[in-house]
């Protein structure tokens, strides 16, 4: 609005305030005006929600009146006395609620120099919040050459949120290497940024929320068993390179990248194990139908970490789906909420896939059950959860009984069923953020 | 010891810096928008905000408009119609 000439200003919290700034910085409006005021606003009374009005309108008193930087103030509250002043000097960077303050990643060095030794490695980047906490493989010229194969280091798939950086092929294969893949694994990850960067995908809204979403790749086709990704017993778990480090590299992708750094730009609350790797293979060698995806191709989903669905004693595929049902509707899940961005992934353990598919379901079978199944009633998603926020056509909006069971996903073909894992009576429901439509991608197989 | 050359995972910026409208130095008997991100009491914020800017400034009327969700962007037809009918526009940013 304000590049097409209209003044205009940000209101944000401070629990928020750096990826306002940043993302300014990154827009090129570092210049609008932000008005801070105290965190939260959600849950609050309303005499606290007026005095918070009062702080925003005192920032933004002194900007016109000329005594203040465009950067306003900050909101800041005296916890002895619980009284809120606000200063007008540069905004104070948060740290969130509670914990001490994130390490600020420091863009400007394009390669280090230092002893080669991995302990000193790791301290350089980890002090320099390059990493994700684990140890990793040096990126030197001679391993990300290898990495990019020839490719044109500088080509660029585009920006990545929230800083809006640019992708391009040579940071991806210093990513990917800091990671531990090897160079075959690269087109996987190439196809990946692409599909994540896809406007479905709403990169934006998943690298910066405060739930706790993760990409899951899923990933179909001969080229990703050839490079080892693992379908079977375990995928979700440690023990399998491929799946580990394809899914570490995307995460220091959407970390060095993207900028996405937890507490100051990834404002998920709690984050979640699935951040760190979250990339498994469709385990097709013991579907009993056709692979999710056709061709050597990876979809990414923008999902919670799995959810398990155990039933043990089901001889049906309605006693299954049943169970299954149950486990993937909850008030407090996000999916349902913005309606027509809400999608589920029903990742089916290879016994009860048998047991679905010997009743003579298909895969659209299975969708269209748990499409019909999985729901909760108007009365129920009135008591909390996002309601009063949320986003329903207008048909949902309508409805007026409460007993009224809503779906929660705008079609069968908005549940993604794919068969992974290996022996045991165990599946698992994978809500997504509600926010973001899952994406494929082919994969360029060299 | 041995030196070792890596290199930086970091994304580079490449961003124009845009020079963007000042606020009016007078507010009186404009309109002021405010882009609501639906979060939850960024409406009870727009309506005290709002008060207060009648009250003290002169703003002849507050126009209050939601985006879809809080997690895509404003779509371009909303952004539009703040431009047209605002003098400034204040939009809500997380939570």
């Amino acid at each position: 609005m304000a590049k097409q000439g209209t003044p205009a200003g940000l209101i944000g919290t401070t629990a928020f305030q750096g990826l306002a700034v940043s993302e300014m910085s990154a827009q090129g409006v570092s210049a609008l005006p932000l008005l801070v005021v105290e965190h939260p606003l959600g849950g609050e009374r309303p005499d606290s929600i007026a005095r918070r009005a009062q702080q925003a309108f005192e920032q933004l008193n002194a900007l016109i009146g000329g005594s203040a930087t465009r950067s306003a103030g900050t909101a800041t509250k005296d916890p002895t006395t619980g009284a809120t002043t606000v200063s007008n000097g540069p905004p104070t960077i948060q740290s969130g609620l509670a914990g001490p303050a994130t390490t600020m990643p420091q863009s400007g060095e394009l390669f280090l120099d230092l002893p080669d030794d991995p302990t000193a490695v790791f301290e350089a980047f980890t002090k320099r919040a390059w990493a994700d906490g684990l140890p990793i493989i040096p990126p030197t010229e001679e391993r990300v050459r290898a990495m990019l194969g020839g490719r044109d280091g500088g080509k660029t798939l585009g920006v990545m949120p929230p800083l809006w950086r640019q992708v391009t092929l040579d940071k991806l294969a210093v990513n990917a290497v800091m990671a531990g893949c090897e160079p075959r694994a690269f087109p996987i990850i190439i196809a990946a940024v692409e599909a994540m960067l896809d406007r479905s995908f709403n990169l934006y809204g998943v690298q910066a929320t405060t739930h706790p979403v993760a990409p899951l790749l899923v990933v179909n086709g001969a080229y990703g068993r050839e490079v080892g990704l693992h379908g079977g017993s375990g995928c979700f778990g440690p023990g399998f390179r491929a799946n580990a480090t394809i899914g570490r590299a995307i995460r220091l992708i959407l970390l060095n990248v993207g900028g996405a750094w937890p507490g100051r730009y990834d404002m998920a609350t709690q984050g979640s194990p699935a951040k760190y790797s979250y990339c498994i293979a469709e385990n097709e060698a013991a579907s009993p139908w056709e692979p999710m995806a056709s061709g050597d191709t990876v979809t990414v989903f923008g999902g919670e970490p799995p959810h398990n669905v155990n039933d043990h004693v089901a001889t049906t595929a309605s006693a299954v789906l049943t169970t299954l049902c149950d486990t993937a509707v909850s008030l407090g899940s996000n999916v349902g909420w913005y309606f027509s961005q809400s999608q589920l992934m029903v990742v089916l353990g290879p016994e009860h896939a048998r047991t679905i598919a010997d009743d003579g379901f298909t895969r659209a079978d299975v969708q269209r059950f748990v499409y019909e199944h999985a729901r909760l009633t108007l009365g129920q998603l009135k008591l909390g959860g996002m309601w009063g926020m949320h986003d329903w056509p207008r048909w949902m909006t309508a409805v007026a009984d409460p007993a009224t069971l809503l779906p929660q996903v705008p079609s069968p073909e908005d549940i993604y069923v794919v068969v992974a894992g290996g022996s045991g009576k165990h599946s698992a429901v994978i809500p997504n953020c509600t926010f973001s439509r899952a994406v494929s991608r082919p994969i360029a197989v060299p | 010891m041995a030196q070792i050359r890596v290199l930086s995972p970091v994304g580079v910026v490449k961003v124009q810096t845009v020079a963007v409208p000042s606020l009016p130095q007078s507010w009186r008997g404009r309109t002021v928008g405010f882009l609501d991100n639906t979060k939850s009491n960024f409406d009870r914020l727009v309506t005290d905000l709002g008060e207060l800017l009648r009250a003290r400034y002169g703003v002849a009327a507050i126009v209050h408009r939601k985006k879809a969700n809080a997690s895509t962007p404003a779509s371009t037809e909303l952004i539009e119609e703040l431009a047209k009918q605002c003098d400034v526009v204040f939009a809500g940013s997380a939570d």
